[in-house]
């Protein structure tokens, strides 16, 4: 989503991408970010809540019309209601990529353990 | 403002194996060139907006994002995008992801394409426009650029010709 953040700014658009992993920043150069601690697929708010919608949204223009300086992420204070274990974003089914690499992932685990 | 006070944990969603594993390719990638950049040139409120997502929605009308090839080619992501009209809701949309629960989407579309909540903004002045149409790719484009060419690309002439100023971007 970086990618197009800078593609779209490059022909003249202003962007602010909504980011719950602003840490990828640092390998994209993303243009402004306003990052929120919310769980994948769900970057706005939990089902049905407007008001919480809303602010996350707002918070996201107030980024574009704040940040300063190119690669700016700005870090929203909105909190997560639910323990992450139990956020169920993740889908059904082990993604494709997941299973490819799966030992590879096994290994980076125990490398960080270590 | 207390916003300035949180850090946002980038991980805390993620098993220990999955944050590992990011974690390395974060670590020891390379980092970007200059950045672009194309501030606001008018205040919210005069600004003509545009949304984008890559939560893989289309419309039911339309052919859905192609998840059959990926399922045999894991690094293979669909590079196609769909226009969305700004007065859908969930209802008539199709939602499809291997890498997270479509179910929210499909509840509610506005968890990812604040489409009902930008329509509120545009009434109470807060922003200028919301243009009328709205942007899926998919998301998972596993180090891959070329979805630029193939999706963005076209997103943004679609966009000049709607005459977007700003786009709020929403990845899945």
């Amino acid at each position: 989503m970086g990618l197009a953040a800078r593609y779209l700014e490059e022909k003249g658009f202003s962007t602010v991408v909504l980011t719950q992993t602003p840490d990828f920043n640092r390998l994209v150069g993303i243009p402004r970010s306003a990052a929120v601690e919310y769980p994948y697929g769900r970057i706005l708010g939990a089902v049905g809540d407007q008001a919480g919608q809303r602010a996350v949204l707002l918070s996201a223009l107030n980024v574009l019309q704040t940040a300063k300086k190119p690669g700016e992420v700005q870090h929203l204070a909105y909190t997560w209601p639910e323990d992450s274990k139990n956020a169920d974003w993740q889908p059904p089914e082990m993604s494709p990529l997941i299973k490819h690499y799966l030992e590879e992932i096994k290994r980076a685990r125990k490398e960080q353990k270590r | 403002m207390k916003q300035d006070q949180k850090i946002v944990d980038g991980f805390r969603f993620l098993p220990p194996g999955l944050k590992a594993w990011i974690q390395t390719f974060i670590a020891n990638g390379p980092v970007y060139g200059a950045i672009p950049w194309a501030p606001l040139k008018r205040p919210l409120n005069q600004t003509v907006f545009a949304l984008l997502t890559s939560a893989g929605i289309s419309l039911k009308s339309d052919p859905p994002f192609d998840m059959e090839r990926e399922k045999k080619e894991p690094t293979w992501g669909d590079r196609s995008y769909r226009a969305l009209p700004r007065n859908i809701s969930e209802k008539d949309i199709d939602v499809r992801h291997l890498h997270i629960n479509t179910r929210y989407i499909k509840e509610d579309i506005n968890v990812m394409l604040p489409l009902a909540r930008m329509a509120e903004l545009e009434n109470e002045g807060l922003i200028g426009r919301l243009a009328a149409t709205a942007y899926s790719f998919y998301g998972f484009q596993w180090q891959n650029t070329e979805f630029l060419q193939e999706a963005i690309e076209p997103i943004s002439r679609k966009m000049k010709q709607e005459a977007v100023e700003a786009v709020v971007l929403t990845p899945a």
